[in-house]
């Protein structure tokens, strides 16, 4: 099963429960608060589908499925409340829709948001994470990176739309950042040709773009609410990218550090909520890489003419282990006990896993 | 003809049989002696001494000892008997014979029988030694997967308590749900109830779980000041829009570093594909090389179409097409500049040509084809043939419904149409 080394410090995954679903898991999530989970997908007949799973010692009791007319690709509790938990998600058909659970015949707020798929949806502004309005922000196949604010029916809050004329790239991956205070906001967009912008929402301008080479599957900032600090993203061909945050070059913009983890695409990273320079990535071979970031001795530096620019830390493997055949599509860490983290993979299973020793780190 | 040696000399007691036999002069070996139950022979060539003997021996226990030009066997008898003789009197040659033979089979049966023993007890010891190591490459795993199952429990048991206490503040959250429904107090001060219910309960949790106490404290802190947000969210955002351009890709597929050679080289091999494809006319040959390329044509052209110099980009376009026939888009702009020259047949038939060109209709082309439909009904209808100028617009309309100007034009020429029906 494993590859992992069982040396007395080294932090260890355990798999706790694996449970067999009988459709493709494309997103799955903690219930902020409880030790419930969500899973979101596609089931064999073309529609989507919502579980929900509470976890009862060593299995997964299901509590509720929910079929819907369309499959739903991703989903997010980043913009709710810690007392509502509504659910928002984007689906293959490009609509976003956030539910209430407990009633969940009837969206909340619904909005034919994009053309095609929606593929990554984030949320801040809930949860008591982060200052400012709750938002919602979506990146899809067409092109676009809209943010909605869930009070404002039909119209996003802001559009990210390709130049007229220019032909469009798939966005794959969206993420929010830097919502430290109630004007600031960032969100971090990932394309299929490797294109990453940062487009500033205070200023409605791009901040920062850049290309890695390689698709960009999965971008995510260390912490939301904090001045942004570090970015990952990943990319096809094992590779992925470490930016600080901190020090902007005005033409080199942010420092970064590379790490090749193995061949296959990088699907998924996440951070550990409760200690933002531990990071797990997710591979196109069924493993899973848990990292940890270390800080370089002096973080900016001045280059010949004197500009402030950032350097770089160092990534560090601290485990591996693989869980399965086909690629592990979705991860997500509980927000409430640290180590505790769920699993999606395209085998049709979705695994809770357990990392012991993080307080060691 | 072997020399016999004869000058043996034996004596005997009643278990064993004491032969010496002279070598004269020759050196023995053991591969020389042949001994088996009731055959003895030695035979150095050309010498040669054997006897049959008298009883039966246990030659696997009988030694001989070579040494001093002499052979000295110790035969212990089979059965403790005195011998009359050392040999078989009266023995015939056939009986000789058989007994000879059935010595040497006895002996070639013996040693196929050691070897095998030797086998047997080799495999034996070999099984032995593989058991030994698998016990203790089992006993190892078996020490490390304790040690994962210890690691696993101890895990599990750490989740139960947690999930306990998470069960016990949704339950408090239950109740006080209930409470609300049945009271009727302000929303805001309820709300601030429950809050502060919730967050006696975090702060309670969190004393037994590793959380650290200060989390509790900001637990409350942050859900107080929630409330005065949720009070004072700001307003949605005003809405803007942020225009992006994308790193230029001619692929719809993703980018991957380990395919950019492949894909270079088969822009090149497109890329060279497009130039002269017809190279054997005479007066290319003095033309410049960049003449030669018929996409360097077309920028050109299009380049004097936009300072409204047609028949100089009639000319580029020209020779681009003698160059190199196939490209529609070469068709699509001259057809533009017979449009503006009012060479309506040659536009039309230009059109006609890029829409041939333009199949199979796919969304990749779509642009083309609109334009190409749009410059052969505007020709249609500068000649009057408005029945032939509205198909063409039709099927423009068609393939770009959602474009106003089209649509305009085809209204204009339906009333053209009627207008004329009415009047004739």
């Amino acid at each position: 099963m494993s590859a992992a080394t069982v040396g007395p410090e080294r932090p260890q995954v355990v798999s706790h429960v694996q449970q067999a679903l009988s459709y493709t898991v494309f997103d799955c999530k903690w219930v902020p608060r409880s030790a419930r989970l969500l899973c979101l997908g596609s089931a064999a007949r073309g529609t989507g589908v919502v579980q929900l799973y509470e976890l009862h010692g060593a299995r997964l009791e299901l509590l509720r499925e929910i079929e819907k007319p369309k499959p739903i690709k991703c989903g997010t509790f980043g913009a709710t409340s810690l007392q509502q938990r509504y659910l928002a998600t984007g689906d293959f058909d490009g609509n976003l829709n956030i539910w209430n659970l407990e009633a969940p015949e009837i969206p909340v707020y619904s909005v034919k948001g994009h053309k095609e798929i929606i593929n990554s949806i984030d949320g801040v502004g809930g949860l008591g994470i982060g200052e400012g309005a709750p938002e919602i922000v979506t990146g899809s196949r067409d092109g676009t990176v809209k943010v909605w604010d869930p009070r404002q029916s039909d119209t996003p809050v802001a559009n990210m739309e390709p130049v007229q004329g220019e032909s469009k790239r798939d966005c794959w991956t969206v993420a929010f950042g830097n919502a430290y205070n109630q004007e600031e906001r960032v969100v971090c967009a990932g394309y299929d040709n490797g294109d990453i912008k940062l487009f500033d929402l205070k200023t409605m301008s791009l901040r920062w773009e850049t290309n890695i080479k390689n698709g960009v599957c999965s971008v995510e900032f260390d912490r939301k609410d904090i001045n942004m600090n570090k970015l990952v993203a990943t990319s096809l061909e094992g590779k992925f990218h470490v930016f600080d945050m901190r020090t902007q070059h005005p033409t080199k913009g942010f420092a970064s550090v590379s790490e090749k983890a193995q061949k296959s695409t990088i699907w998924q990273v996440r951070h550990l909520p409760q200690n933002r320079d531990i990071f797990m990535t997710s591979g196109g071979s069924g493993s899973l890489h848990l990292w940890k970031y270390e800080y370089p001795a002096q973080r900016s530096k001045k280059d010949s003419e004197g500009c402030e620019m950032g350097v770089a830390g160092s990534v560090s493997l601290l485990q591996n282990v693989t869980l399965s055949t086909q690629p592990i599509s979705s991860l997500d860490w509980s927000p409430d006990k640290k180590g505790l983290c769920v699993c999606g993979a395209f085998d049709q299973t979705v695994r809770v896993l357990i990392v012991t020793k993080l307080n060691k780190i | 003809m072997p020399v016999w040696l004869r000058e043996h000399s034996w004596r005997q007691t009643l278990t064993a049989v004491y032969l010496s036999l002279p070598l004269r002069g020759a050196r023995a070996t053991p591969a020389n002696i042949f001994c088996s139950e009731q055959y003895l022979k030695v035979s150095i060539p050309p010498f040669l001494f054997e006897a049959v003997l008298y009883a039966p021996i246990d030659d696997t226990n009988s030694t001989a000892k070579i040494g001093n030009g002499n052979i000295f066997f110790t035969l212990y008898k089979r059965e403790p008997a005195m011998w009359d003789s050392l040999t078989l009197a009266n023995a015939d040659k056939e009986k000789l014979q058989y007994l000879r033979e059935n010595a040497v089979l006895k002996a070639q049966e013996k040693a196929k029988e050691e070897t095998e023993a030797k086998k047997i007890t080799k495999q034996e010891h070999k099984k032995y030694a593989l058991e030994a190591t698998m016990k203790l490459e089992e006993a190892e795993r078996k020490r490390i997967e304790d040690l994962k199952e210890k690691e696993r429990q101890k895990v599990a048991k750490e989740l139960e308590l947690w999930k306990s206490q998470q069960k016990d503040g949704d339950k408090y959250k239950s109740i006080q749900k209930e409470g609300e429904l049945h009271q009727e107090i302000e929303p805001l001060k309820e709300r601030k109830n429950e809050k502060m219910n919730k967050t006696r309960i975090l702060n309670e949790g969190t004393s037994k779980t590793r959380l650290k106490s200060t989390k509790g404290c900001h637990g409350s802190c942050s859900i107080f000041s929630q409330n005065l947000k949720e009070e004072q969210l700001p307003a949605p955002r005003v809405a803007a829009t942020i225009k992006v351009n994308f790193t230029p890709r001619v692929f719809p597929t993703a980018l991957r570093e380990s395919r950019v050679a492949e894909e270079e080289e088969w822009l090149h091999k497109q890329a060279e594909a497009r130039r002269i494809i017809n190279s054997d006319l005479s007066e290319l040959e003095d033309l410049k090389e960049e003449e030669k390329n018929p996409d360097w044509l077309k920028d050109k052209g299009n380049k004097m179409f936009a300072m409204g110099d047609y028949l100089g980009a009639v000319n580029a376009y020209n020779l681009a097409v003698r160059l190199n026939n196939k490209l529609p888009l070469l068709y699509l702009n001259r057809a533009a500049c017979h449009l503006k020259l009012r060479n309506l047949h040659k536009a039309i038939e230009d059109s006609s040509k890029a829409l041939e060109l333009l199949t199979p209709a796919v969304p990749d082309n779509e642009n083309a084809r609109v334009k190409a439909h749009v410059r052969r009904g505007t020709a249609f209808c500068q000649l009057e043939l408005y029945t032939e100028g509205l198909q063409d617009f039709e099927a423009a309309l068609k393939i770009d419904p959602r474009n106003k100007n089209i649509e305009k034009d085809a209204e204009k020429i339906r009333h053209l149409i009627q207008g004329t029906m009415q009047s004739s």
